[in-house]
């Protein structure tokens, strides 16, 4: 046998059964991959449109997802928004509910952050800034209250908190959301968020 | 036996009064000033920072010579003192003693001896030693005390800059008054509050020839320039060059920090170009930049290139050509 | 080369010849992942796995492989023990993968095994492979617990998620940073500097 066909030959075949290899693992973890992203998604559902039992996606597109959250009677709770965008170091990924007519926030959760540590990551701190989201006006963008604010009473409906010594990474936090809430004014507007309308398309 | 060695050297055989020694003591001298203006100011808190700094300085110094085997002498030679010093005049005076002095250890240990000592580092100690604490402390770093003259009942204080940065000092009409700024009646590091204080030290060192003037001129020839260009285009939005030089750590670190000898230029005009990269790198971090302040990253990102600057900068010899 | 006998074999991965330590080689994991102890063992263990397995399955397929494509065959190999550790820790160590992010996956290109397979498997038996490469493994697993808990224990006051410091501790983030894994490897690198040049003094 000469050496260019033995090349080719051992080449193949290594690269056979790896993919054989490959594929059976991939197969075998599939499921349960699929399974964990889904448990991670529904906890943060539940978290910000609070009595959602059953959810479903009605709008998905690159880093911006609406899922509609049902409650146990078949009444719809609310809408879940999940976007994501840049942040002070790295990529942000949040969620945040809506009522059911889409008018106010109702929580804000972050899914994911790389914020410096113990001053932007405040972000994820219920007490520094989350709770100042809760109940906001979404029909126009939103605004920082600055300096911060020390209790969620002292801000206006369309305004949320500044983290002290982390104004850039509440700035990005703000920026996604009202990105995202541009977006939804949009897709309300097309009427693309009705569920008849998910089942055309 | 004989006892003394003939020295052969080659030319130039001129001789200077100059050591290190001295050097280190005319710029101890010429901080005076702003030390005494910053224990006027911050009282108790300066004095325990200073001395816990410069304690740990040469307690690290000290250290690092027993352990490497070295002369003890040059612990006398004052470096780790002015490093001790410079460090407390860059920290927030509320600052506890005992990250203080983690950053004189951090100053000494990894922004001197580990380059193999004076002489041998490429940043500034005294800056390597703020970066550090800055990133390890960073909520303490960045949290300010009013002056004890300045009879505010208020527990954190922003500075000058952080008002311009994230509370849009100008188009609000707050900005500091450039008289508070030159007095020092503001929030900030120890030493940087007062310009008169770092002017006069300033002075001492010119008149001394104890730095190199091109660094400094260059330096705040450099801002202006940069943040005149965005004020004269838009003055409600940005502060007047005037401000920026006043504000922040930019006199300090301009006067006795860029112009450490052993992390400066050696060639004229390589201290040019040293000095004009500090000034707009300030201006582009504190307009642009995340942070509020960009003196201290500045000038340590511009002495990785003195080694650089250095070499191409080096003057041709004389009756040497060109190479093709 | 002198046959060694099989405890030094193995011992040398552990000091005269760690990768990180004394052959400089995989600093990007080294460097990335030791913020955390957790972290730091879970990168190590998937790198001992691919390692492990990549250097059983060559030594004994070494004498099939032309020279010529050997590289590309031995990519392949790792390739696919690196894509199967990384299925793995997403199915069911969720957690941890998602703190790992990219760094499972380019174990493919972590030199340490690449080199383990041109240095040792493809002129070793299958036998001596093994335990060339189980030394390394060990090595590496030390070096990313040495570095780590010293990161962890600094820059959190935890160790492996306990708080181990007294509320006196405020943790230094720096250490968390990328700028503290590399002052800590440095000063690490240092001292191991230091012992071995003592160690040959002695001999």
């Amino acid at each position: 046998m000469n050496l260019s066909s033995r090349m080719v030959i051992v080449l193949t075949s290594v690269g056979l059964i790896s993919g054989s290899f490959l594929a059976s693992v991939g197969l075998l973890t599939k499921e349960r991959i699929a399974l964990n992203r889904q448990q991670e998604t529904e906890a943060a559902i539940v978290t910000v449109v609070p009595g959602t039992t059953n959810s479903q996606i009605v709008y998905e597109e690159e880093g911006f997802t609406v899922y509609e959250g049902k409650e146990d009677n078949g009444n719809l709770a609310g809408f879940a928004i999940y976007a994501s965008g840049t942040g002070f170091q790295g990529k942000i990924t949040l969620m945040y509910g809506t009522d059911s007519s889409m008018t106010k926030i109702k929580f804000l959760t972050i899914i994911e952050q790389r914020e410096t540590p113990g001053l932007g990551s405040k972000i994820t701190d219920v007490e520094a800034f989350l709770r100042y989201w809760e109940n906001k006006d979404m029909s126009s963008s939103l605004t920082l209250h600055k300096p911060a604010a020390s209790s969620p009473e002292e801000l206006a409906p369309t305004e949320v908190n500044t983290i002290t010594g982390a104004t850039i990474s509440s700035e990005k936090v703000l920026e996604i959301v009202n990105l995202s809430l541009e977006r939804l004014r949009n897709l309300k507007k097309e009427g693309k968020l009705s569920s008849e309308e998910q089942d055309a398309s | 036996m004989i006892d003394k060695t003939y020295i052969l050297q080659s030319s130039p055989h001129f001789k200077d009064k100059d050591s290190v020694p001295k050097i280190m003591y005319v710029v101890i001298l010429s901080l005076m000033p702003s030390f005494l203006t910053s224990v006027y100011f911050f009282r108790f808190r300066a004095i325990a920072l200073f001395v816990s700094c410069i304690g740990a300085c040469l307690a690290t110094e000290a250290l690092f010579l027993w352990l490497r085997k070295k002369p003890k002498h040059s612990l006398l030679d004052g470096s780790a003192v002015i490093t001790g010093l410079l460090l407390a005049m860059t920290l927030p005076p509320s600052l506890s003693l005992d990250r203080a002095v983690i950053g004189a250890v951090a100053a000494i240990a990894i922004g001197k001896q580990v380059f193999g000592g004076l002489g041998h580092n490429i940043f500034n100690p005294a800056l390597v030693g703020r970066a550090f604490l800055q990133t390890a402390f960073p909520v303490a770093m960045t949290t300010w005390i009013p002056p004890a003259m300045l009879k505010v009942n208020t527990v954190t204080f922003a500075t000058p800059l952080d008002n311009l940065k994230f509370q849009d000092a100008v188009a609000q009409g707050t900005l500091t008054s450039l008289k508070d700024l030159f007095l020092g009646n503001i929030g900030g590091c120890l030493g940087e509050t007062s310009a008169l204080a770092l002017l006069l030290g300033a002075i001492y060192l010119f008149y001394k020839r104890a730095i190199d003037w091109r660094i400094p001129v260059g330096i705040i020839c450099a801002l202006t320039v940069f943040t005149g260009i965005f004020w004269l285009a838009n003055p409600d939005k940005y502060a007047s060059p005037l401000f920026h030089i006043l504000a922040g750590g930019l006199l300090i670190g301009a006067f006795f920090m860029a112009t450490d000898m052993v992390t400066s230029p050696i060639t004229p005009l390589g201290s040019w170009i040293y000095a004009l990269g500090i000034g707009i790198m300030v201006g582009l971090i504190r307009l642009f930049g995340g942070y509020p302040e960009g003196v201290m990253y500045s000038i340590l990102f511009m002495n990785t290139f003195v080694p650089l600057l250095n070499r191409y900068t080096r003057p041709r010899i004389l009756g040497e050509r060109r190479e093709k | 080369m002198p046959a060694k006998s099989i405890r030094a074999e193995y011992l040398k991965g552990l000091w005269q010849e760690n990768p990180v330590f004394r052959q400089l080689l995989g600093m990007c994991p080294t460097l990335a992942v030791t913020g955390a102890v957790i972290n730091g063992i879970a990168m190590g263990l998937a790198t001992s796995f691919v390692l492990i397995f990549s250097s059983l399955v060559i030594s004994s397929i070494k004498k099939l492989i032309p020279s010529q494509v050997r590289i590309a065959c031995y990519v392949v190999i790792i390739a696919t023990f690196v894509t199967m550790a990384d299925r793995f820790l997403a199915a069911f160590f969720l957690p941890i993968s998602k703190s790992l992010g990219p760094y499972v996956p380019l174990i493919v290109v972590n030199c340490i095994i690449l080199g383990r397979q041109e240095a040792f498997s493809s002129k070793n038996s299958v036998g001596r492979s093994l335990i060339d490469a189980l030394g390394m493994s060990s090595g590496f697993v030390l070096a990313l617990l040495i570095l780590s808990s010293i990161r962890e224990i600094l820059g959190s006051g935890t160790f492996l998620g306990h708080q181990v410091m007294g509320a006196w501790f405020k943790p230094w983030l720096i250490m968390i940073f990328p700028s503290g894994a590399f002052i800590t490897l440095g000063i690490l690198l240092a001292i191991a500097l230091v012992i071995e040049s003592k160690a040959k003094q002695r001999r």
